[in-house]
């Protein structure tokens, strides 16, 4: 009760010091740094640069502000020389309390006015793209919650070592550690959140929910932190043991104290953003598994829904089996690491088994099955998805929400990994139910229709498909339909981007990479009809391609690129890049590349995706940011020290040697590959002589039991040899 | 004089804060050394003189602060105020001034010792490296003309505002944020994966252009300078 009575007064003291008021200006202003000098997240759209980018910087300083201030307020009585008069009227834990109380309020106040201050700003630098709920979580999730922790951090440190300068190297120690060495580990980095990107079209919520679930077990751990300190706090002229004997003679305080952190380390280990896979890269056990003797998949139907307020999956995959072998045996599923799952086959519960393996994002599970001629299969899975922990510093997806949704393979239904498939291949039947305002559009040929419209508002949408995965996205899509190569091209993308892509003239540029490849290597051919699907992502850094439908990145086209004259009207270039791999990739296919070889399907499509940029921008643009970028990136891999001495490599302890060694793979084949590929074009007689040789490749007659293209099969064609392609 | 060296060293080394500043220190040192410095500088090995230099570089601003704060211990108001009390002991100021300084120094050193000696342990149980010749160089441009000239100045800024020390504390952290150039490129630590890069060969020996030896040398001599400076003025700290 004192601490509350006192609270208002010290409130009211902190604000009659000249040095608060400093501090919360320079915090106000601080979100100006993010638009110039502190610029974290790198993607072009408006709101990572006129929002993350300020409210992050917001959170750096305002948390280093606010942690000096901590330590300065709370030696102030000790440096004047009137703490023990000051002891001698109010308890010094009551007045520990009733100043961390202070402060917080001092924060909130800070942040307040950084919102009212910023919020002009943004709407005129952020502009049509601009959304209050994004604004104000932005900046209480990446400024606000920083400076308590930041008041938390300092104040421990102040109450146990009771020393200013002890205090300040620590607190200046652990800031230090979170803006360098973990910086990219996005559960320790507490002052400033790995954030990369954020969505203009779409929403951010999977970003605001990790960022919030990191500070708030930074929260939970700082103050139990400042809980043990508070047991430090020194009394009756006792030093650090005495004191904390007496502060904890009352035995709620370190249990509360230890409770939190036990607590907060419990949330830090059971994080449920990341999964646990293989660090490996290279592991394929999950592909590797025994197939089951005698049992064929016949078809599946999968009934999805997403609980788009709290970005859950609910959903029942039924599969069908024969069993010509008469012997029980065990399907084995890869299912996201985050969700749970029941089991039943043919009406009867059984045991479903998490065996702990992960790889590739998938948790392996095993379900024992009894040896009946024809199996039904029912799984019941729900949780929050998992996404793979090498995509942590790039955070985002899967985002589900009410305006977007990803479920990718995995994501959508449990996976498949050891039965083979019957004559039919993998008929599948997908039902989902999404809020009337999205749309349904299954990644790949088939198109989804809407079979049931509930009063809730939401619809049931229903496609089929023919594959052992499956992606779908939805979201408030608008749809655009483009005549190109021969082709219709079903162009989706956001509504709140209609006026930008109109603007940046997408449609055309989409018809020009179709156009390009068509007249160079031949015309795309699909299973189920001459139609290809062009999706736009949320800012995802990079994309994907599979038959019939290429993903475009919001980044490709955002109000920031078009005023970049240097990159002409179609600045997009990852949806170039997955465009062109509708040739490479899909319309002519690779096989799973060798370990040490470089050739992929990248390295074809990175060089005609040069090749077009060139077209598009110029010559001297593209050999600024392709072949000069892919000789540096290959030039740096091949004076890589562990490159070089394989054998320090080695003796590494596992997890450094798999980081290193992760990150130095992609190279060869997005980089050196296309070195060689343009090596091989000026030897063979320059950019028409290579078009007639892919256009020859393109269309070569395929050979159904091996229908792979080859680096041999492209040496042939060029009429060289591996080792004219070395690079010198 | 032994006498007073001895216990200043005591008062400076022997308490929390000493024990404190030795573990954030070693802390910080081995997240750089497994996080940064294993993937090597400027495509040198992990225990190249440019990745140990890169090393020290990333460590030198808490060593900076560690040696502002021991002039602190000299020049707060609670030093002040005991100044009439030391000053009637019968020394000379000058030695007087001449055992603190040595007992920063000390302090300094020390601190310099436990990076140095983390680094070995790193490299020991890592790459069974033990190399350490050829790292003294290194270790001597990188953290010796810094370290005494943080001293040299901390005395002077000391005796004109104890809290000017704590100003001076982020001066590396504005190096680090400025581009600065090459002869000056040691003070951010640039220099350690931007020279190596511009050498004709792989793994280049580990060498200091003129201009970058002639500013430590001068940071040094400014350093040194400092110090006589305070001695000669006014003698007492």
């Amino acid at each position: 009760m004192k601490a509350i009575r006192l609270f208002p007064l010290e409130l009211g003291r902190l604000l009659r010091s000249r040095l608060a008021w400093l501090v919360i200006l320079l915090v106000v202003a601080s979100p100006a740094a993010g638009l110039a000098l502190y610029t974290p997240a790198d993607a072009d759209t408006m709101r990572s640069m006129y929002l993350a980018n300020p409210a992050l910087a917001g959170g750096v300083i305002g948390g280093i502000l606010f942690g000096l201030l901590t330590v300065f307020e709370l030696d102030r009585a000790a440096r004047s020389r009137v703490d023990m008069l000051l002891d001698a009227a109010v308890s010094p834990h009551t007045m520990a309390l009733v100043r961390l109380m202070a402060l917080f309020a001092a924060a909130a106040l800070a942040v307040a006015f950084a919102l009212l201050a910023w919020l002009p700003v943004s709407l005129r630098l952020i502009g049509i793209v601009f959304d209050g709920t994004e604004y104000g979580l932005a900046y209480l999730l990446f400024m606000g919650l920083a400076l308590p922790l930041a008041i938390l951090a300092a104040a421990s440190a102040y109450q146990i070592t009771r020393r200013t300068d002890l205090s300040l190297v620590l607190f200046a120690a652990f800031a230090a550690l979170s803006l360098t060495v973990w910086a990219d580990d996005w559960q320790l980095c507490w002052l400033n959140p790995c954030v990369w990107a954020m969505s203009d079209d779409f929403t951010n919520f999977r970003l605001f929910r990790s960022v919030a679930y990191m500070r708030l077990t930074w929260l939970g751990i700082l103050t139990g932190v400042w809980g043990i300190s508070y047991l430090c706090i020194r009394c009756y002229g006792k030093g650090l043991p005495g004191s904390l004997r007496r502060g904890a003679r009352r035995a709620y305080r370190p249990a509360i104290a230890l409770l939190l952190l036990v607590c907060a380390g419990t949330a830090y280990a059971a994080q449920p953003f990341y999964d646990h896979s293989n660090p490996d890269l290279n592991a394929a056990q999950l592909y590797e598994l025994d197939y089951a003797q005698g049992v064929a998949f016949l078809d599946r139907t999968i009934q999805l829904t997403p609980d788009t307020r709290s970005g859950t999956v609910a959903g029942r995959a039924v599969y069908r089996f024969q069993n010509t072998s008469g012997q029980g045996w065990t399907a084995c599923f890869g299912v996201n690491p985050g969700y749970d799952l029941t089991a039943s086959v043919n009406g009867a519960a059984v045991s479903a088994v998490r065996t702990g393996y992960e790889e590739s994002n998938m948790a392996l599970w095993e379900i024992a099955v009894p040896g009946n001629a024809q199996v039904e299969l029912v799984l019941e899975y729900e949780g929050f998805p998992k996404d793979w922990n090498l995509s942590s510093t790039v955070q985002g997806d899967p985002e589900i929400s009410g305006k977007y949704l990803c479920l990718e393979n995995q994501n959508l239904a449990p996976y498949l990994l050891n039965v083979l498939p019957g004559e039919e291949g993998y008929p599948t039947t997908v039902e989902i139910t999404l809020p009337d305002s999205m749309l349904a559009i299954p990644f790949g040929d088939s198109e989804a229709e809407v079979v049931a419209e509930h009063e809730d508002g939401t619809r049931t949408w229903r496609y089929t498909h023919n594959r052992a995965g499956g992606i779908l996205y939805a979201g408030d899509y608008v749809r655009e339909d483009i005549e190109a190569g021969g082709i219709n091209v079903e162009f989706y993308y956001g509504r709140k981007h209609q006026a930008v892509m109109e603007a940046a003239g997408a449609a055309d540029a989409v018809k020009t990479v179709v156009d390009y490849c068509t007249e160079h290597y031949g015309t795309l051919s699909f299973g189920t009809g001459e139609t290809l699907k062009l999706i736009q992502s949320r800012v995802a850094g990079g994309g994907y391609a599979a038959d019939g439908a290429s993903l475009l990145d919001e980044a490709d086209f955002t109000t920031a690129n078009l005023g970049d004259t240097g990159k002409g009207a179609a600045p997009g270039e990852t949806f170039i890049h997955e465009l062109v791999h509708q040739w490479w990739g899909l319309g002519n296919m690779f096989d799973t590349p060798a370990e040490d070889s470089p050739w992929s399907a990248e390295g074809l499509t990175v060089y005609t995706t040069y090749r077009i940029v060139k077209e598009l921008y110029g010559e001297a643009y593209a050999r600024e940011h392709y072949v000069d970028q892919w000789q540096q990136a290959v030039d740096d891999y091949y004076l890589n020290f562990y490159v070089r001495n394989p054998e320090y490599l080695e003796r590494l302890p596992e997890e450094e040697r798999l980081n290193i060694s992760n990150s130095l793979s992609g190279v060869r084949q997005y980089s050196e590959m296309p070195l060689k590929i343009l090596k091989a074009e000026q030897l063979v007689g320059g950019e028409a002589a290579m078009d007639q040789i892919l256009r020859g490749l393109f269309n070569r007659e395929i050979d159904p039991a091996y229908p792979f293209l080859t680096y041999q099969d492209f040496l042939e064609a060029c009429h060289l040899t591996e080792e004219d392609l070395e690079l010198g | 004089m032994a006498k007073i060296v001895r216990y200043e060293c005591k008062r400076l080394l022997w308490n929390k804060f000493f024990v404190g500043l030795v573990l954030v220190l070693l802390f910080y040192g081995w997240q750089i050394l497994t996080g940064a410095t294993i993937l090597g500088v400027a495509h040198t090995a992990p225990f190249s003189p440019w990745s140990f230099g890169d090393y020290l570089s990333r460590a030198l601003p808490l060593l900076w602060i560690g040696a502002l704060f021991f002039m602190t211990f000299f020049t707060s108001g609670k030093a002040r105020r005991t100044a009439a009390l030391t000053g009637a002991a019968p020394m000379s100021p000058r030695r007087y001034a001449l055992a603190r300084c040595t007992a920063a120094l000390a302090g300094t050193a020390l601190l310099a010792l436990a990076c140095l000696a983390e680094a070995a342990v790193f490299y020991g149980c890592y790459f069974g490296w033990y190399g350490w010749g050829e790292l003294l160089v290194p270790a001597l441009i990188t953290l010796v003309p810094p370290l005494v000239f943080a001293l040299g100045s901390g005395f002077l800024l000391g005796r004109l505002r104890s809290w000017l020390l704590y100003l001076w504390m982020l001066v590396p952290f504005v190096c680090l944020a400025l581009p600065l150039p090459e002869s000056l490129s040691l003070w951010n630590g640039s220099f350690f994966s931007r020279y190596p890069l511009a050498a004709d060969s792989l793994d280049p020996a580990f060498a200091l252009p003129t201009a970058v030896l002639l500013v430590q040398v001068l940071l040094f001599a400014v350093g040194v300078g400092l110090l006589l400076f305070r001695w000669g003025k006014q003698g007492r700290l």
